[in-house]
C-alpha cells in the first residue's frame, strides 16, 4: 500500500507577484502555487533562507506573520512554512506571501532569519519548543520558552520531547476517558 | 456591655453560625482569568447581573479574598500559580471551578499541557458551560452559600412532575448490529 504523498505547496497558478518574487529570490526558487485564498506560495531551497528572507524585506515585506512547521512522519522530513506580510507597502496590502522550505526529520536544522526580520524570534522560540527544529543563529535555541520545565521530558533519557510532532503520545493526566 | 452582648451570643446563638453568615455574605474572588471565561465574569460583576447583591466583590490581591474563581483553561505552568495563590490566601477559603476548561479538560482534554483543577487544589463548586451564563456563575455562589450554611446540594431541585403521558413514545430499540470483524492492525501506529 503506497501513501499518497501530500502536495508540499498548493497546485500552481498565475499570481500578480509571481514574476517580481522568482526575479528577487533567484536560484532558491523551486517551486510555486496559489493557496485557495489567493496568496502566493513558493518552495525554496533551505540552505537558502536567509537570502530569500533578505530578498524578500527589499521587496517591501517587513514583518512575519506565521511561522510554523508540518511533519510529514512518513516521508521523514519536516516543511517550515514562513508566511510574510507588508503594513507599510500599499502595493502588498492584502498580501500574504508563503514561503516553505523542506528540511529532514533526523536533523531538523535552518538558519535563523530572526536578525532579519526581529518578528520572526518568537515564533522561532516556539516552532523549537513544539517540533525540536533547531533555528541555527537564534540565540534562545535549546531553552524553554512557553512550556512547563517539568513537562514534555522523556522519563528514561531525560531529553526533552516535542508535543506537536506526530509521533509524541500525550500523557494520561487524568483528562481522558 | 460586651459581656452582656457575649452572654447573648452564647445563648441565643452559635457562635459558628454568626461566622458563617459573615463569610457568606462576603465572598471576595481573585480573579484568575487564564482564558475567555474570564470575560463572563467580568459581566456578572457588572450592573446587569450585579453579583455583589450576594456579597461577591471582585478583587484583585490573593491575601485579602476568600474565594478564587478560576476562569478557564489551567496550564501546566499555571497550575503552580494556582497552588501558590491558593495557599497565600487566608481561611475559609472556596475554590469555584469555572468552565468545561476547569471542570475536565474541556475542548483541550487531550493537549499535553492542560490540567484538571481538581488534582491541583481542592474544588468547591463547578461551573458547566463553555462559557458559563452570569446566571450560572451567580448560581454557583448561591450554591457556595448553601454550602457554607451547611446544606450543601443542587440550585435547582429536580422536576418531580411525571410528564411521559404527554410526551411521544420512545422509539423501539434497533435490532442489535453484527459485531465488527475483527481485522489485523498494521504493526506501527
Ligand atoms: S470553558 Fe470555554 S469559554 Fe471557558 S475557558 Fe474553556 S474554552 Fe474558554
Amino acid at each position: 500500500m503506497s501513501a499518497k504523498t501530500p502536495p508540499k505547496c498548493p497546485p500552481e497558478g498565475d499570481h500578480l507577484l509571481l514574476a517580481k518574487i522568482k526575479q528577487a529570490i533567484g536560484p532558491a526558487y523551486l517551486a510555486h502555487g496559489v493557496t485557495p485564498e489567493g496568496h502566493l506560495c513558493v518552495m525554496v531551497q533551505a540552505d537558502k533562507i536567509r537570502e530569500v528572507a533578505s530578498a524578500v524585506k527589499s521587496m517591501g515585506f517587513d514583518h512575519v506573520l506565521s511561522l510554523s512547521a508540518i511533519d510529514y512522519m512518513a516521508e521523514k522530513k519536516f516543511v517550515v512554512t514562513y508566511i510574510f506580510a507588508s503594513y507599510l507597502s500599499p502595493e502588498l496590502k492584502g498580501q500574504l506571501l508563503h514561503v516553505r522550505t523542506e528540511i529532514p526529520r533526523d536533523n531538523p536544522k535552518i538558519a535563523s532569519i530572526a536578525d532579519i526580520f526581529p518578528s520572526a524570534d518568537y515564533e522561532e522560540r516556539e516552532c523549537h519548543e513544539m517540533f525540536g527544529i533547531w533555528f541555527e543563529g537564534n540565540t534562545h535555541m535549546g531553552k524553554r520558552f512557553l512550556l512547563d520545565p517539568d513537562c514534555c521530558i522523556d522519563e528514561k533519557t531525560g531529553k526533552p520531547l516535542y508535543p506537536l510532532r506526530k509521533d509524541f503520545k500525550v500523557p494520561d493526566w487524568g483528562l481522558m476517558g | 456591655m460586651s459581656q452582656a452582648l457575649r452572654e447573648f451570643l452564647l445563648k441565643k446563638a452559635k457562635l459558628e453560625k454568626i461566622f458563617n453568615w459573615g463569610v457568606r455574605w462576603s465572598l471576595w474572588p481573585v480573579h484568575l482569568v487564564t482564558s475567555c471565561c474570564g470575560v463572563e465574569v467580568a459581566h456578572t460583576s457588572g450592573p446587569g447581573f450585579d453579583a455583589e447583591r450576594w456579597g461577591v466583590l471582585p478583587f484583585h490581591t490573593m491575601r485579602q479574598s476568600n474565594v478564587i474563581l478560576v476562569e478557564g483553561t489551567i496550564t501546566r505552568k499555571m497550575a503552580k500559580v494556582l497552588k501558590m495563590v491558593y495557599e497565600q490566601m487566608p481561611e475559609p477559603k472556596f475554590v469555584l471551578a469555572m468552565g468545561a476548561c476547569a471542570v475536565r479538560g474541556g475542548l483541550f482534554w487531550n493537549s499535553y499541557h492542560v490540567v484538571q483543577v481538581d488534582t491541583v487544589v481542592p474544588v468547591d463548586v463547578y461551573i458547566a458551560g463553555c462559557p458559563p451564563t452570569p446566571e450560572a456563575v451567580v448560581r454557583a455562589f448561591i450554591m457556595l452559600h448553601n454550602k457554607i450554611k451547611g446544606k450543601p446540594g443542587p440550585f435547582i431541585e429536580p422536576s418531580k412532575v411525571d410528564l411521559t403521558p404527554y410526551l411521544p413514545p420512545p422509539p423501539k430499540p434497533a435490532a442489535p448490529r453484527p459485531a465488527p470483524q475483527q481485522t489485523a492492525q498494521p504493526a506501527s501506529g
